[in-house]
């Protein structure tokens, strides 16, 4: 039987730690994919993440369904790597594309298990992702943020305008931007156009 | 490897296309599916019309498509373990924090308690003074004889002390009266002889 996230989290606010558990367990994936797409450091994605799911048990209590629990988890998520950016330019000691650099780790297992046997195709998909995230961290922020919750997290118009703090018609624009924006920057890097529209 | 195609249409849509799709930012709404079905029933029926809208839907598409091959990270092993053990101690936390706090709040709560019973307490007094209800009158009266008697007549327990203290010294004065009782004078050897 399927529990909604906001029946788990109703559970969790009494005080039951298997609901949590089973909220980590559907959103940790997710959830450090969308931090590493932010901040794009792993480890630091790892703390990030595990500082959202604290946030969110330890103010269980106090939750009330009126928004969707994604929505309300992204927003923490969201918040902490502001902060992180903030602080990471405060700091100024690394840049961003240092750190695309530095970030790139053996953890992206989905392309390399079916890619592994063809060192080359490897290579070119590295590179690739090396480029898409470039081209992501060149974004403004809010269009990073809501092109990134509609296209990896899969999240309504609607979840993004929660978390941004605006309205639907607002996060339409700036996706249309983004991708626009996107668009330009993947051709700039010299990005194929063939092998994209075999996928489709 | 091919590039997208350099030589794009320009950024200005037909008047026919911007009386049906309100803004470009339809197009991308309309690729996320985030659109009323009338609408995208409209919009389908205008791509087969319309080139250039066609021709930008599929390269939104395109970036869309290429966006979602950035490849994704895994959780390492230890995470769960890791967000759950650091759960399981904040809420340990939370629970000493609740106990500490109640506890408080019920001494607060007893205090605020004895606070308001007195408050009433003044309060209706306050109220009868004012109205000079019989009450009020009544109770001052026996307050004020209740003082002046006290005052006049000391409490009970003195006078006891009192009483006690005066049959001690009747039994003094009859002890003295028996020691100072005169003896019955002994009758003289000559005034016996003188009987005889
Ligand atoms: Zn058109």
């Amino acid at each position: 039987m399927f529990v909604s996230d906001e029946d788990l989290m109703m559970k969790c606010g009494k005080g039951d730690i298997g609901a949590f558990e089973l909220l980590v367990r559907r959103y940790q994936n997710p959830l450090i994919n969308y931090i590493h797409r932010s901040i794009d450091d792993y480890h630091r994605s790892e703390d990030l993440s595990q500082e959202t799911f604290l946030r969110v048990f330890k103010s269980a209590n106090r939750y009330e369904p009126t928004a969707s629990f994604r929505s309300w988890l992204y927003t923490i998520a969201t918040n902490l790597c502001r902060n992180e950016i903030r602080n990471r330019s405060r700091r100024n000691t690394c840049s961003l594309e240092g750190l695309v650099e530095e970030g790139e780790d053996v953890h992206h297992t989905e392309i390399m298990r079916d890619t592994r046997y063809l060192p080359d195709i490897l290579l070119e998909k590295k590179e690739q992702r090396q480029m898409i995230r470039k081209a992501l961290a060149q974004l403004p922020e809010n269009q990073r943020v809501a092109l990134t919750l509609v296209t990896y997290q899969d999240l309504r118009y609607e979840e993004v305008a929660e978390i941004l703090g605006c309205s639907v018609g607002a996060v339409k624009a700036l996706i249309h931007r983004a991708r626009q924006k996107m668009k330009k920057l993947l051709i700039k890097a010299g990005i194929g156009e063939e092998r994209v529209n075999e996928k489709i | 490897m091919k590039k997208y195609r350099q030589t794009e249409s320009p950024d200005i849509y037909s008047s026919e296309c911007e009386a049906l799709l309100v803004s470009p930012d339809e197009l991308s709404a309309y690729i996320d599916k985030e659109l009323p079905v009338w609408k995208r029933h409209l919009i389908r029926r205008h791509l087969k019309k319309c080139e250039i809208c066609a021709d930008r839907v599929q390269r939104l598409q395109q970036t869309d498509s290429f966006l979602r091959h950035a490849g994704a990270v895994d959780v390492s092993d230890d995470f769960l373990s890791g967000v759950m053990a650091r759960a399981s101690e904040a809420a340990l936390h939370q629970r000493q924090h609740d106990s500490l706090r109640s506890h408080v709040a019920r001494f607060v709560e007893t205090s605020l308690g004895w606070t308001r019973h007195l408050s009433t307490l003044m309060g209706s007094l306050r109220y009868n003074i004012r109205t000079r209800s019989p009450v009020y009158i009544f109770i001052l009266t026996f307050a004020v004889f209740t003082m002046v008697g006290v005052t006049l007549y000391p409490p009970s327990g003195d006078k006891l002390l009192e009483e006690s203290h005066g049959l001690e010294l009747n039994a003094e004065k009859l002890i003295s009266f028996e020691v100072i009782q005169p003896e019955p004078p002994k009758r003289l050897l000559t005034t016996y002889l003188q009987g005889e």
